[in-house]
């Protein structure tokens, strides 16, 4: 993703040792692998055995082979699709609300400026704050009666006629989950588009300097096109999480009222969790992987990935 | 430095200018929230969140940090958290640089399976790993054991700082490697030495996230550490929520001596992510 | 330079990780259930949830289990705080990894649920004296441990739901404390008109809504728990739901009870927003601590058709199937259910459910008079391991509803065969 020169795609082919058995690969990969094989793969493996069953959490108690009903259950379970339409709503305004607030902050930074640390370290805190700390101050936020976003919005400022009931509706909780996404995300993103531009050469912004070109032209025409592969990357895992929020929607509105916000994961527990259908709740949980996969794939695709990658 | 005309440093103020009011902008947003939590971290008896008319009222004082350090044996899970989450950042920096060095650099019979792999697993929802992980842990004898966090957090952390590594040492040109191995370096000194200090900045970045990874993870902690002198800090602020009323001022006020490590940790590391390093040395 | 800054930041803490995995080497690899020390004594672990700063974990831990341990020498007690949110799930994963406690302090609406699953022993079959237990407590508490014919459990500590009002909110209208579901009423009609709430609540859950349906003489399922269809669809429950809606649609209640648990009751009850609230004897401690100046009152909930019947809450002792020390872990049962360690926990709020207990609580804590009273008629929900789908899937269908068109009759008309498959699924 770190494309140190822009013509870097255009110099010949990078030459690799062949394909072989005896790659010093192996070597590098093995400690790490092995650890992610067991403590990822494997218990994946399980989880999709379990989706496959009406699976009894008791060990002492049978559990029963049901091939992809619990896949069928989901298809035909319409508070699921709703879930899901939610997820894709939060990635929606998220993903794009943390790339070019990020993006921004990045830039801002990179070079020197009075309070750079205390800049950075500011707008990295939302990112260190834990989720469920958060998520209870954001619900008291925008709480009706009393909660501070209506206190400005209302008292202070006096844009709205009344208190706006945040969590009780689909959509205007739905925006409030967002608020706090984009929030807590910035950071995260500023930090990594940060890592990108430090290997921006500066001989290019000088090139650029001299053609004429100014601050909005450099960006577009050289800092852009030189993180494009941290993009691709920075969105991919944005909308990996962004189909994952969990914690912020469970804590803020439980999914409520009246499940109209549920997403795939705090439905997904519900099920798994609550009412014990660990079958349902892990087919659910792939479900939603089969979308992420679809979309990230359409996202190698679109942005002109670097082809090996999407290996 | 090149001569510059008045118009031309008035342009120059004005982007400072700009960059300053949008980064005080942000910063105020992103403190805000934690500024109310810090207050009432300082409240007595907050079992309600106020309003703000009531931050005003009210005796503050430091009895909540007090209170929580002892009462909630802060310092025992503290000390916990701050071991495992520094062995899980240094062994996913090694462990995950390693293996994004092989996908960076080789081409090897199991590539593309590999790395499908870690970025499909990037894509499954960890919760519903809680119970074969579980199973898992107990046939290995790390149930209510630290090792048993550790071991986890390094593998959940790795799959994305694999994957994040990756890109970086995709960027390092070809042509330096390939120099270095015609002087005849093997591929471990060339990762070590070319590789490694040249992905720095990526380097920085993976051991803040690795080590925020491991210092905030509570749903594996839970699920596994039950004696009370291995928990992490996020199970012992878990601990201040009752059944039926939680006092905020203990929870905020463990929370903000939470964020402690995790600031000196970024302080230490943001420093790295200084520009014009690495493209000095890309350049040479 | 830089690059040896990196590798002097790792190195360091690399160092530093090390130091302290050394210094906690030393107690690993005890798994969590239960461990015989050298000295033949036997250590039971008892899970439980008070929280870390309560005063009941204070008197479990200095007073009630050093008590024990005195009297009982051989065996240890391990008590282990767990959040009282996560207490389900570590159950849940206890249940599926084969690692539970020998003794856990249960959220009574989790033992029928742990008895399918079969993880629990029977007290009535294990303890041969049961039967003394048995008689000695409230039958209301008592019902929340029956499942399929034996007892897995005994009640620990009990609460209920009572009235609490805001003297000077009810005295700005001229009001009493509402006796009855009409004086709500009417106490509503008056207060909506300065802007103030007659009620307040912050859930639609069977804990919130079951003192108004069971007071107007309806209920979610028959006496056997065996179908809602009846029930949870009859005239007095759709009776009651429908006097809360329209409570709520006239501006007598916040508009928050559709939200779960979003916004706190206590801080607006004490500020005078609202008149009453349904409250268990742990707003006492929380609004001393919170609002020490204001003075509220209890009274009984308000009677309906069928009178004042309030929810049974509280905790069950229950002991492992998979504890290996069962023995031990019996007497901590018995002895937490001596009047001597009942007696100390209702000192720091823990409502006893001795029978024996009832005319000394009022003693120790005067406020405990009206739960006494209310305890009188207060009943169990369901005892059901589909109870917590069942409470999901209504609070979702009311929610609905009062957000929706108010339609409560065709809501529950369409909730109950949904509930009648559930709970078939355990006949």
């Amino acid at each position: 993703m770190l494309d140190t020169q822009v013509t870097a795609t255009r110099l010949p082919a990078r030459r690799r040792p062949r394909r072989s058995w005896r790659s010093p690969a192996y070597a590098f990969l093995l400690p790490g692998f092995a650890v992610f094989t067991l403590v990822m793969v494997y218990p994946t493996a399980q989880a999709l055995l379990i989706s496959l069953q009406r699976w009894s959490v008791s060990p002492y108690q049978p559990s029963k082979f049901i091939g992809l009903a619990n896949y069928a259950t989901a298809m035909r379970d319409p508070i699921f699709w709703r879930s899901l339409a939610n997820a894709g709503v939060y990635a929606g305004v998220t993903v794009p609300g943390q790339l070019i607030l990020g993006l921004l902050c990045a830039v801002a930074l990179k070079a020197a400026i009075p309070g750079r640390t205390a800049f950075r370290i500011m707008v990295y805190i939302p990112v260190i704050t834990s989720w469920v700390v958060v998520s209870i101050l954001f619900k008291y936020l925008f709480q009706t009666d009393g909660g501070l976003v209506n206190f400005l919005l209302h008292d202070v400022a006096a844009v709205v006629p009344a208190n706006i009931d945040w969590l009780n509706s689909r959509w205007l909780a739905m925006a409030a989950i967002c608020a706090l996404g984009v929030w807590k995300g910035v950071g995260w993103t500023m930090l990594i588009f940060l890592a990108a531009l430090q290997a921006v050469p500066d001989s290019l912004y000088e090139a650029a300097a001299v053609d004429g070109a100014g601050s909005a032209k450099q960006f577009w025409h050289v800092t852009l096109p030189s993180i494009r592969r941290t993009m691709v990357f920075v969105m991919i895992m944005l909308v990996i999480g962004a189909f994952n929020v969990f914690i912020s929607v469970s804590l803020m509105t439980d999914g409520g009222p009246a499940d109209q916000t549920q997403v795939p994961l705090t439905y997904l527990y519900r099920q798994a969790f609550d009412f014990l259908d660990f079958g349902y709740g892990s087919a659910i949980a792939f479900m939603l992987t089969a979308v992420i996969v679809a979309f990230s794939a359409l996202q190698f695709r679109f942005q002109g990935a670097d082809e090996e990658s999407a290996a | 430095m090149t001569r510059t005309s008045p118009s031309k440093r008035r342009r120059q103020r004005l982007v400072l200018t700009t960059r300053f009011v949008v980064l005080s902008l942000a910063s105020l947003l992103s403190i805000g929230p934690l500024v109310y939590m810090a207050l009432i971290s300082f409240k007595e008896n907050a079992y309600s969140l106020t309003g703000p008319a009531d931050l005003t009222s009210g005796t503050y004082s430091l009895a909540n940090y007090a209170q929580a350090w002892t009462a909630g044996g802060l310092g025992v899970s503290f000390l916990n958290s701050l071991g495992v989450a520094l062995l899980t950042m240094v062994a996913v920096v090694l462990l995950g640089s390693m293996m994004a060095y092989a996908f960076a650099r080789f081409d090897f019979p199991g590539r593309r399976i590999a790395f499908a792999l870690i970025v499909f697993e990037l894509m499954v929802p960890a919760i519903m790993l809680v119970i074969p992980q579980f199973v898992l842990a107990k046939s290995l004898h790390l149930l209510d054991n630290r090792m048993g966090l550790l071991l986890i957090y390094i593998g959940t952390n790795l799959a994305f700082n694999t994957f994040l590594l990756y890109g970086f040492f995709r960027g390092i040109p070809a042509e330096l490697d390939e120099a270095m191995r015609i002087d005849g370096a093997g591929a471990w000194r060339r990762y070590w030495q070319l590789a490694l200090p040249l992905a720095r900045p990526a380097l920085a970045t993976a051991a803040i996230f690795s080590f925020l990874g491991s210092w905030d993870e509570y749903v594996w902690a839970m699920t596994i550490i039950t004696d009370p002198t291995k928990r992490t800090l996020p199970l012992a602020i878990a601990l201040f929520s009752g059944a039926h009323a939680t006092n905020w001022g203990l929870t905020f006020a463990a929370s903000v001596i939470a964020l402690v490590p995790v600031l000196v940790v970024f302080f230490l590391f943001q420093r790295q992510l200084v520009g014009g390093i690495t493209a000095g040395a890309l350049k040479s | 330079m830089k690059r040896r800054r990196l590798v002097h930041a790792l190195g360091v803490a690399l160092i530093l990780g090390a130091f302290s995995a050394c210094a906690q080497s030393g107690a690993a690899g005890t798994p969590g259930a239960t461990a015989t020390t050298p000295a033949g004594v036997t250590t039971i672990t008892y899970w439980h949830t008070y929280s870390a700063d309560s005063p009941e974990v204070g008197t479990l831990e200095n007073e009630v289990i050093p008590a024990f341990e005195k009297a009982n020498p051989g065996i240890k007690v391990k008590a282990v705080t767990i959040p009282y949110n996560d207490m389900h799930q570590k159950l849940i994963t206890g249940v599926a990894g084969g690692e539970l406690p020998d003794v856990v302090r249960a959220d009574i609406i989790w033992v029928p649920e742990l008895a399918n699953l079969g993880v629990l022993e029977p007290l009535d079959t294990a303890m041969p004296d049961f039967g003394t237990f048995k008689d000695a407590v409230y039958p209301g508490p008592l019902a929340t441990n029956a499942w399929q014919g034996h007892y897995f459990g005994l009640p620990l500590d009990t609460n209920t739901l009572v009235q609490l009002y805001n003297p000077k909110v009810l005295k700005s209208v001229g009001a009493a404390a509402p006796a009855s579901m009409d004086d709500l009423k009417a106490l509503a009609d008056k207060l909506v008109k300065d802007g103030k709430y007659a009620y307040a609540d912050n859930d639609l859950s069977g804990w919130n809504t079951l003192p108004f349906i069971w007071s107007f003489g309806g209920d979610i399922t028959d006496p056997d728990v065996t179908k809602a269809s009846g029930y949870v669809n009859s005239d007095a429950t759709v009776n009651a739901i429908t006097f809360l809606y329209q409570l709520y649609k006239q501006g007598a209640i916040p508009k928050f009870i559709t939200q779960s648990g979003a916004t706190q009751t206590n801080d607006g009850f004490a500020k005078g927003q609202y008149a009453t609230i349904l409250g268990g004897p742990w707003m006492y401690p929380i609004l001393a601590g919170s609002h020490p100046d204001f003075a509220f009152q209890a009274a009984k909930v308000p009677a309906g058709t069928a009178g004042s019947i309030s929810v049974v809450g509280g905790e069950n002792i229950v002991m492992t199937s998979a504890s290996t020390h069962k023995d031990a872990a019996l007497a901590f049962v018995r002895y937490l259910m001596s009047e001597d360690a009942q007696t100390t926990f209702a000192k720091v709020g823990q409502f006893s459910v001795l029978k024996s207990l009832g005319d000394k609580m009022t003693s120790i804590q005067p406020y405990y008079q009206t739960y006494v009273e209310q305890m009188a008629s207060a009943r169990p929900r369901p005892a059901t391991p589909a109870w917590t789908e069942i409470d999901a899937k209504m609070k979702s269908a009311l929610q609905e509803a009062f957000l929706g068109n108010g339609d409560i009759k065709g809501a529950l008309d369409k909730l109950a065969p949904e509930l009648d498959a559930l709970l078939a699924k355990y006949n």
